[in-house]
């Protein structure tokens, strides 16, 4: 399956990048691509500078990567209880003239040094996907969330607990079945 | 009460900008409120170098100087606008600058749902632990069809969500002012002005509520303060940009602890010539704070000639002079006339005057009462 994944922080240091990196590196029967969101410019409906002609080249593209994947994954940290505004701003481009993200089936994972793992924000990700000018599946129950991020990954990124391993296999074994089945019932693309 | 209110959009247009301005507009007297932009502020990023972002720093000054803070958000894919969010990230990062501020949330969206999912993730946010803030419970302004809400002008054109927004904002009100006792206790200062009582006063030519007078009082053009009989400061009128700025702390003071003992002999030679009789009127003209001051002191009085007290009123006259300058009252009737002999000084009315072939205007007869007194 072609996945597109978004890594939903603009940081160097992000544990949710590494989670991402982990899953691409993990689950090699299928083909994930990570995108990084740092260099996009925050959504503004007049960019450029008081026009409202085109979107910013890098959402253009990813749109473009979107469309031609099977399915999305998003690695989500938790800024203030919510979704960090970089992420934010990514999705509000995605729904603004172009809307790749419709019908497309999307798995939220995320990573948090805190114990809660984004848990918070991850609820409010839900309610922004599902808004109408977004329009995407998201996979329902299957949360993952990693906390204590700091101490999960060992040195060369793989995740410690193999506990933690099991549950994020069976999350996207889950999230593959989801995938298919959703097109299936959108009538396949 | 200072108040800022953050604009929750980058967009060039916004009706949640437009809201923001009337507010500030429609709630001047009870506080100065600024608008803040987030479009200024460099997209939330922990990378950036934080000693050079002068914006952000100029941005968290602004609110922590502020007794309490609006945002006005859109609603954006059920939250708000990632410009938004990026300026709360930047509040909540090495600073705590929200933290206890009282906040008040208000919205406007084209729809008829008036941002109410926006608002209910950004009451979540704003209680995380890194904003911590007093977020004004209850008190929803959910305005929907923005299109059809606001005239040419800014004024919002439907009267529901005027009483919505004046309800909501002096429950703000009292949540800010009672957050200010909490932060600095024992603060005199900070006494609540009571001003909500509905009971009624019957004068001889009509009745008002305590509301109505105390508003009144607050609306004249000019400034009041008064000493009462017992020489003691009882009330100043809470005019917005009062030439003498005074505080309720001083409220109670005698007359020698509110005047500069330079002041004082010339202050108590006119309240014994008012409790005498002798005088019901003294003006004085001062330059202050750059405009032409008219300052006037007035003997209130029983129906009996008895002094109730001495009031102070004051006013900027600049426009008056400019009036009469441009020659607005060119062509009336001059100073011969009987309105001017209202007009005189009182030093020329009394008794005495009285018995002058001028002296037949109604503010002398009044004096004529006193005639036993003064002699």
């Amino acid at each position: 399956m072609k996945i597109e994944a978004i890594v939903g922080s603009n940081k160097r240091l992000s544990y949710n990048r590494k989670l991402l990196q982990f899953m691409k590196n993990h689950f090699t029967g299928d083909e994930i691509h990570i995108n990084e969101i740092k260099d996009f410019p925050m959504f503004n409906e007049n960019y450029p500078d008081g026009e409202k002609d085109h979107d910013p080249e890098l959402v253009t593209e990813l749109a473009e990567r979107i469309e031609a994947a099977d399915a999305v994954i998003i690695g989500c940290p938790e800024y203030n209880h919510s979704v960090p505004s970089a992420l934010k701003s990514v999705i509000e481009w995605l729904s603004y003239r172009i809307h790749p993200l419709h019908g497309k089936p999307i798995m939220i994972v995320g990573a948090s040094i805190h114990p809660q793992g984004s848990s918070r924000s991850q609820t409010h990700l839900r309610e922004i996907l599902d808004s109408p000018g977004v329009f995407a599946e998201v996979f329902p129950g299957n949360e993952f969330f990693l906390g204590t991020a700091k101490t999960a990954f060992d040195e060369d990124g793989e995740l410690i607990n193999q506990g933690t391993v099991g549950f994020l296999e069976q999350c996207f074994e889950g999230f593959k079945k989801f995938a298919t089945e959703i097109d299936d019932f959108n009538g396949v693309k | 009460m200072k108040l800022v209110a953050i604009v929750g959009t980058n967009a060039d247009f916004s009706y949640n900008r437009k809201l923001l301005e009337y507010m500030k507009w429609h709630f001047r007297r009870a506080a100065e409120i600024e608008v803040l932009e987030v479009k200024q502020l460099p997209p939330f990023n922990e990378d950036l170098p934080y000693s050079e972002q002068t914006e952000v720093w100029r941005f968290n000054n602004k609110i922590n100087n502020a007794d309490g803070v609006i945002i006005a958000t859109p609603e954006y894919d059920h939250s708000i606008p990632a410009a938004l969010k990026s300026g709360l990230e930047w509040l909540s990062y090495k600073h705590k600058t929200m933290k206890e501020k009282p906040v008040m949330i208000v919205g406007v969206s084209y729809g008829t749902q008036g941002t109410s999912r926006a608002q209910q993730q950004l009451r979540q946010m704003l209680l995380s632990p890194d904003l911590n803030s007093n977020v004004l419970p209850g008190n929803e302004v959910l305005i929907g069809n923005a299109a059809k809400t606001f005239d040419k002008n800014g004024f919002v054109t439907d009267i529901k969500v005027v009483h919505n927004l004046e309800d909501s904002f002096a429950a703000f009100n009292r949540f800010v002012k009672s957050n200010m006792r909490y932060l600095e206790e024992g603060d005199d200062n900070m006494t609540e002005p009571h001003i909500s009582s509905e009971a009624k006063v019957q004068f001889r030519t009509g009745s008002l509520k305590v509301k109505e007078i105390q508003q009144i009082f607050n609306t004249l053009p000019f400034e009041i303060d008064f000493i009462d009989d017992t020489d003691h400061f009882a009330y100043y009128s809470d005019k917005p940009n009062r030439e003498h700025v005074r505080h309720p702390s001083e409220i109670g003071e005698s007359v020698e602890e509110c005047h500069p003992p330079k002041a004082l002999p010339a202050v108590k030679a006119i309240m014994d010539s008012f409790k005498l009789g002798t005088k019901d009127h003294v003006e004085r003209c001062l330059p202050l704070n750059g405009h032409k001051v008219w300052i006037n002191y007035y003997a209130v009085r029983d129906e009996n000639g008895r002094y109730l007290g001495t009031m102070e009123f004051t006013g900027n006259v600049g426009h008056l002079v400019n009036l009469v300058k441009d020659g607005k009252f060119d062509g009336f009737p001059d100073a011969t006339s009987g309105a001017s002999k209202h007009d005189d000084d009182s030093e020329a009315t009394g008794p005495v005057a009285s018995e002058s072939a001028d002296a037949t205007t109604g503010a002398s007869e009044h004096d004529e009462e006193n005639e036993d007194k003064t002699e």
